[in-house]
Order: structure tokens, then sequence, then C-alpha cells
């Protein structure tokens, strides 16, 4: 575990931890970076580094919280890189989990009443996570637009009141994990069922730290626009 | 309980060395940072065990650590030159010296982990459920609410929060669907009590 920074070979970043290769693609960076810097192929992609390596540090280290110096970036930026990841969920990780829920419950013969049960709990996590995205997507990003190029206060209006927590979400996703490592009984094909939980598992550990992302930069972001906002008006 | 230890030190010849022994003999997170003030990244760190190894005569930023030791079991251990004269100074937790063996610092960590644990007042019951939460969960999946579960099987709403918290602890399943599913895999609970199309 270290923290990145600007010097650093972008390669070094992926050999590090491959989880973030599909976190810089959203970025617009794609692998072959050869000998490049972060700093270099950040210029060349045309993304601001702070931001970047604000992502990817608290992508890598559970408990790294940017500090301020680090925040200075448009939250425009951040709302971007947020959508980016939503069409993500949406179009390709869900989808593909479904695929590999429904392949495992095909390798299924006799006694897959258990095994129906997980499946409509996934589609109930899967229902309230799109509900979560949609809410951000409708929401909560144009309301931060708006307060970011207007530069008003609404009467009851604030970040708070819009953005939901996540624990319901992320409770959800670490029920169905247990449940299926400890209470199903194991009447379906182990194979399928191990590239099930490894796209899950992986799913659980991204959505965790975009969560993450929202409440330490983003949601601290708006927080700082609002109360200026409200000094301000209050001279 | 997850342990965190941090390595403070401006060379990468010591913040490497000291990474590597510890990592060779326990299994733990080791954060490599040159400089103290890198520490307020992670002030927001709670319920872990958290050890930072600085060099001698150097503090933490004040808000930082007490933010740490606040929210964590905390340990500030000095690292001391060879030359340093010996000892625990005020304001650090343990001492080393960089001439300590190996041993040597296996052992302070040993002795770190076990003050840690003694502290430590967690309740690690991991037992079966007792036949009263098995009613408190079968009651949870069919969707009535604290109070209505409380007159039904005639117990103080505390007693049902309690059995609820237990249940959670024991099963590490947090969601009212989650229990529902537990519920019936269990035969807890017959799949024609509920509507599986529309778990709660
Ligand atoms: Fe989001
Ligand atoms: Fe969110």
């Amino acid at each position: 575990m270290k923290i990145f920074t600007k010097d650093n070979k972008i390669s070094s970043l992926v050999a590090t931890n491959s989880n973030l290769i599909p976190v810089i693609n959203r970025f617009g960076i794609l692998l072959g970076f050869k000998e490049k810097t972060i700093e270099e192929i950040c210029l060349e992609k045309n993304v601001n580094t702070d931001f970047f390596l604000a992502i990817v540090n608290t992508y890598t280290n559970e408990n790294y919280f940017p500090e301020d110096e680090l925040l200075s970036f448009s939250p425009l930026l951040l709302i971007d890189y947020l959508k980016t990841t939503h069409r993500y969920y949406n179009q390709y990780v869900l989808p593909k989990i479904e695929r590999l829920l429904a392949a495992v419950m095909q390798t299924c013969a006799e006694n897959c009443s258990s095994l129906k049960m997980i499946s409509s709990f996934y589609q109930k996590f899967k229902t309230e996570l799109h509900i979560h995205l949609a809410q951000e997507d409708e929401k909560v990003f144009p309301y931060i637009i708006d307060l970011y190029h207007n530069r008003v206060l609404t009467e009851g209006k604030s970040i708070r009141k819009y953005e939901d927590e996540h624990t319901s979400v992320e409770e959800k996703l670490s029920d169905l994990k247990n449940l299926v490592i400890k209470y199903l009984e194991p009447t379906y094909d182990p194979s399928a069922m191990v590239e099930f939980l490894n796209t899950l598992f992986q799913f659980e550990k991204d959505l965790f730290d975009h969560a993450r992302i929202e409440d330490l930069i983003l949601i601290k972001q708006v927080i700082r626009i609002e109360e200026e906002l409200k000094t301000n008006a209050a001279r | 309980m997850e342990e965190n230890v941090f390595i403070i030190h401006p060379s990468e010849i010591v913040r490497k060395g000291l990474a590597l022994i510890l990592q060779e003999y326990f299994k733990m997170e080791i954060t490599q940072l040159s400089s103290i003030n890198d520490l307020n990244s992670f002030a927001a760190i709670t319920n872990n065990l958290i050890i930072v190894i600085i060099q001698k005569g150097l503090v933490l930023p004040v808000e930082t650590e007490e933010r740490l030791r606040k929210n964590n079991q905390f340990f500030l251990i000095s690292l001391s030159a060879s030359t340093d004269t010996e000892g625990v100074t005020d304001g650090y937790d343990y001492d080393l010296n960089v001439l300590a063996s190996n041993l040597e610092i296996q052992k302070l960590v040993q002795v770190i982990r076990k003050s840690a644990s003694k502290t430590k007042t967690s309740n690690t019951d991991n037992g079966d459920l007792t036949q009263r939460e098995k009613d408190v969960i079968r009651q949870v999946a069919l969707g009535l609410s604290n109070k209505e579960m409380a007159d039904k099987l005639n117990i103080s709403i505390h007693t049902v929060i309690s059995h609820r918290k237990n249940i959670t602890e024991k099963l590490n399943i947090k969601s009212i669907s989650g229990l529902t599913v537990y519920a019936i895999m269990n035969n807890l609970l017959d799949i024609s009590d509920i509507n599986p199309e529309e778990l709660i």
C-alpha cells in the first residue's frame, strides 16, 4: 500500500492494483502505457492530474482521504467521472452478473428453491441500486451542476437532502454474499458459482469505493460551496 | 479489528527495510509515508489497531493524532538512531532503535497486539441462534415492526432490539430481505408465507 504521485509510472500503478484498470479506462486512459508517468499520460489525455491522483489513491487505499489541496478540482469533473461509472455499471457489470447468475441456475437440476431465493434477492438488490443511481443522475448531479454555475442557494434544497446513504445498498450486497457462502446448499456447478462470485466480489469493492468517492470527495466539495454561499448571503 | 501500520520516515532505505521485516512475520497492512503530514489523509480511520512509527523527536499533527487515538487502538513508536539514549520518551508509547534485531521488532509488535486485544470488548459468541432469536427472525421476515413483535412475543421492545442485534452479529446478515431469505433457506418459514417476488 502506497500513495501514488504524479512522477510514478502509470504502469506501476496498474501492476500494484489491477482493479484500477476499469477505473482508469473510465478516464479514457487505456493499457499500453510504455514508460509514461502519471503526469505525462494525464497531460496527453487532458485529464486533471490532481483529480486523477485523488481517485486512484482513494481506490487503492481503503483509509485514504485526500487532503484539502487535492480537492481543488471542479466538481463537474468528478460528476462526469461518476456518471461514466454509473453507465459502466448499468450497461456492463450488472448485465454480466445477471448472466453469470443465470448460468449458475441452469446448472441446478433439483432442490433449486434456495437458489431461486438468492436470485430474487439479487433482483431486489439490483432494483434498489438502479433507483439509487437514477436518483443521482437525475436529481443529485443536476442540483450540483446548477449550484456550481449559478451560485445561488434555494430554500429547502441541500446536498444532504438529496444524496441517500449508501449503507442500504451495500448491506444487501454483503448479505447476498454471506447467504451464498454460508447457507446456500451447493446444488449447482461449483465452477459456474466461482465465476459469479468473483464478479460479485469485484463489483462489491468497486461499488464501495465509488460510494466512498461520492461521500468523501463530491459531497465534501458541495458542502463547502453551500457553506460559502451561506456566509456570503449572511453578509 | 484490522491492523494498520504506518512507517513515516524521510529515508526510503529505513522505510522499506522496516516494512520488509514487519511484513515477513506479520500479515498486516503497511503504509510507507515520507512526511509526517501525509498522515492527515488517514485521520478518518476508525475501529482499527493503528501503529505509527516515526523518527524520535518528531511529533504528529496534533489534530490527527487526537482523532486517531480517540477512534482507534493507537500506538506511537519512536524510531531512534543508534547513538540516541535508550528508553521511552514522553509522548511515545514505545521506542525502537534502528539497531534492533528482527526478533526485537517482532516482540514489540506482539506486545502491542496483546495490549490491544486486552482492551477489546467484542462479543465473540458466534453460536447457533436461540429459539427466541428464531422466533424474532420469523416475525422480521413477515414484515412486523419492533413494536408489533414485542406485543406478539410478549417481550419488551428493548428485548426485541437486542435480539435483532444478536441475530445480525451471529449471521452477519443485516437487511430485512436478507433475513427473510435466510429464514426460508433454513426452514424457519415456508416460502408460501411470503411473496418471493416482493421481498421486503
Ligand atoms: Fe453513484
Ligand atoms: Fe451514490
